[in-house]
């Protein structure tokens, strides 16, 4: 209890600070609070950009469509690698190392490929989504016991069977783990795509508010960007409960 | 030892097949150029990118010393302090899990072009998966621990010397791991977004200047880079964490 | 048997309650309890009648509701490694230090000049019956060794009693008896003062100056058992029978208890 009055009290005291500094400091620079309220109101209106819902939109679906490819394409490779043994052990630590290169390194490839549309965006937001998800699998099946699966198949379950009712249960946690990491690494991609370089979206309102220094509209797109990364964690969570309780 | 060879083979297998897709035409080799195409590409444009990856991995290094001595200190603190943790893990939690990138032009605004924006903005990035880490490796340091060295009179500055850090080390080591990637990531994207130098500008204007060869030249120096760096630090864990077995 | 030479723990009317999420829980009632220089004194008694709790506000590492703790005449208030040594249940090593340096790691906090703490700490692993197993990781040492490391730590700082709570409880059976063993040893060179807690009525007998009984929960001193027999001890004897029988009908009782 008292442990949530501070946490409020700690975010008060920071909206009070950038108050009252966002008010001494330049408002090309910084705008304080009271400022950013009425932006806020403007935007959610649609009198600054009228094309909000549109650049919404269009993230959401570059992000739905980065999304299903990665799931469709993680868990391919993540139960290939984790099905054979050889293939785990010779392209596992490949694309380990793989995943150890920062993401970014391939975006101005993609550009290039794919151009300024939304398929950059959708290719880049795949790639971020599509190491987590592997990974998980990866892990995911090779947490499965094996003395399970003999005894399964000594029961006489196939291979559907054993995979149902066996493997999924054991390596659930951590596949749906990854799904939740994956789908957060989708929706950073897809917006960090849209800043480095977007005709449509809305990074490029983000962009567009910035580029004319219209601070305070800036700082509302980010908020509305905000909600929709929270929402889409959110989101996740909530399945991810559903798959804890399934495996209960 | 047969698992190396397999790599091996793959990596060789990869770069023979797209040598022949690209050379038999069936790509357009103005966006995917034959490896041999690429090599030539590098030789071409070695002197300028190997200046831009020095120029990239200076700003990673200060970053990454901002952030591993801020994040592991602020982790330690947070961590360790009963009120201060229940009060503040949700908020470093949420701020690790937003996008920074969201930050940046503010950061560009404030700090404009040039060397401070990526410095700031790597350490920022590099910071907050350190910080959780270390918040969460002093949490769950064995309470046992803390009651024998106390039992032995332990004074508080001796709790953290002895008990503490040394606990805290592997996940110290691997959240310098995770911040290293971070802090390169931020560093490229603070280049592409606004740079003037490094690797990330160079790349970008590749990228403009449809140059795939080079780009492609570019792209695999800084993964190897990168690569090579996560390797040492492994290395670095393996030796330090010994006694974990 | 080592004649006790006058007091040197004294407790005093302790009582210990806890604030837990369901109300407050008293652990220990009322408890006195004097322990003369020399002894060997076990506390024994069901899980949960406090005497971790004991062992702990000897060590200042608890403090009482009510009533005080006395050593050498002065008031426990936080610990004291010059006269109060603590070897806990689950061994308690540093997994980063070697066996040797977690010897060692008492003496280091007192600021012992390295070459000397080294010295003291090596001087010991013979007796510890860990002669080679100095630069050995605790994760590389099996239970009884890590057991014997960590009573090692407590002997390195030489304070005249040592607090041991169930420090065999997590041993086999067999390793259990030789610890004792051992520790009989090592009680009767040093001429510590223990304190002992145990389940096992066999080490209660064959190594205790003194038993003290605890009831369930709010633990409580129920009886004490003054033991006089030679070391060492046969177990097997008609006396030795007699003794076993009376402690654990005692013990039975309130184990019966602190189960209901
Ligand atoms: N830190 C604590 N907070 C709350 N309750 C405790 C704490 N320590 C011990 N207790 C409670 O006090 C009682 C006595 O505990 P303890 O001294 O550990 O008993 P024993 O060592 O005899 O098993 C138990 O019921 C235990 O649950
Ligand atoms: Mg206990």
């Amino acid at each position: 209890m008292r442990v949530l009055w501070l946490r409020l009290g700690l975010l008060a005291a920071l909206l009070a600070v950038w108050e009252v500094a966002g008010r001494a400091a330049n408002p090309l620079l910084a705008v304080p609070p009271s400022a950013v309220l009425p932006a806020l109101r403007d935007l959610l209106l649609l009198r600054s950009y009228p094309e909000l819902p549109a650049s919404l939109w269009l993230t959401l679906r570059e992000i739905g469509a980065a999304y299903m490819l990665a799931v469709a394409a993680g868990l391919g490779c993540g139960f290939m690698l984790g099905m054979h043994r050889l293939v785990g052990r010779v392209w596992g630590p490949m694309l380990a190392a793989l995943y150890a290169v920062p993401a970014v390194v391939w975006y101005p490839s993609l550009m290039l490929f794919f151009g300024l549309e939304a398929a950059s965006k959708i290719a880049f937001g795949f790639l971020l989504g599509f190491f987590p998800i592997t990974l998980a699998v990866l892990a995911g099946v090779r947490q499965v016991n094996p003395q399970l699966v003999t005894v399964a198949h000594a029961y006489g379950a196939g291979a559907v069977t054993v995979f149902r009712r066996v493997m999924l249960p054991s390596m659930l946690f951590t596949l749906v783990g990854g799904l939740r990491t994956g789908l957060a690494l989708c929706v950073i991609g897809v917006i960090v795509g849209e800043i480095l370089g977007s005709k449509a979206g809305i990074g490029t309102l983000i962009n567009h508010a910035y580029g004319l220094l219209r601070t305070a509209d800036y700082v509302a797109l980010v908020l509305v960007t905000l909600v929709l990364v929270v929402g889409s964690d959110v989101l996740a969570s909530l399945l991810e409960r559903r798959a804890q309780r399934w495996t209960e | 030892m047969q698992v190396r060879v397999l790599q091996l083979v793959t990596v060789l297998a990869a770069l023979v097949s797209w040598e022949v897709v690209a050379r038999a035409g069936w790509v357009d080799p103005l966006f995917v150029p034959a490896p041999s195409a690429v090599a030539r590409a590098l030789l071409r444009i070695g002197g300028t990118a190997f200046a831009g990856l020095g120029d990239t991995l200076g700003k990673t290094a200060v970053a990454y010393a901002l952030s591993v001595t801020l994040g592991v200190s602020a982790g330690v603190v947070v961590g360790s302090v009963r009120l201060l943790r229940d009060v503040m893990s949700p908020y470093v939690i949420a701020l690790y899990g937003i996008p920074k990138i969201l930050v940046l032009p503010w950061i560009v605004l404030l700090l404009g072009y040039g060397t401070t924006p990526a410095v700031v903005y790597g350490a920022l990035h590099g910071l907050f998966p350190i910080m959780v880490l270390v918040m969460g490796a002093v949490r769950d340091v064995d309470r046992t621990l803390v009651t024998v060295a106390r039992s032995f009179g332990a004074t508080t500055w001796q709790l953290y010397w002895k008990v503490l850090l040394p606990a805290i080390v592997p996940s110290v080591l691997a959240g310098m791991r995770l911040g290293i990637m971070f802090c390169l990531l931020g560093v490229l994207v603070v280049e592409m977004f606004a740079g003037v130098r490094g690797m990330g500008y160079v790349m970008g204007s590749l990228a403009n200047g449809f140059q795939a060869p080079e780009l492609f030249a570019a792209t695999g120096l800084v993964s190897a880079a990168s690569i090579a760096i996560v390797l040492a630090l492994d290395h670095l864990n393996d030796k330090l964490s010994h006694w974990r077995g | 048997m080592t004649a006790a030479r006058g007091e040197l723990i004294a407790i005093e009317g302790v009582t210990k309650r806890y604030l837990t999420s369901s109300g407050p829980v008293e652990a220990l009632h009322d408890v006195s309890l004097s322990v003369g220089e020399g002894d060997f004194c076990t506390l024994i008694g069901p899980s949960g009648c406090g005497k971790s709790t004991l062992l702990g506000m000897l060590g200042g590492l608890v403090a009482p509701d009510e009533g005080r703790l006395l050593v050498d005449g002065q008031p426990v208030t936080t610990p004291d490694p010059r006269r109060v040594a603590t070897v806990f249940q689950d061994a308690g090593l540093f997994p980063w230090r070697t066996a040797l340096q977690n010897v060692e790691f008492g003496l280091e906090l007192q600021g012992v000049p390295a070459a000397r703490r080294r010295r003291t700490a090596s001087e010991l692993l013979g007796p510890l019956g860990l002669s080679g197993f100095a630069e050995k990781y605790p994760r590389e040492l099996s239970g009884g060794m890590k057991q014997r490391v960590a009573i090692g730590r407590a002997l390195a700082i030489d304070a005249k009693i040592l607090l041991m709570d169930e420090p065999f409880g997590a041993l086999d059976e067999q390793t259990r008896v030789l610890m004792g063993e051992w520790l009989l040893d090592i009680w009767r060179r040093t001429l510590k003062t223990v304190i002992f807690v145990t389940h096992s009525l066999h080490e209660a007998l064959f190594l205790s100056t003194r038993v003290a009984v605890m009831t369930a929960r709010p633990g409580r001193i129920k009886s004490m058992l003054e033991l006089s027999m030679e070391y060492p001890r046969s177990m097997e004897s008609p006396e030795m029978a007699a003794l076993r029988a009376k402690l654990w009908s005692e013990i039975r009782e309130e184990s019966l208890r602190a189960m209901r």
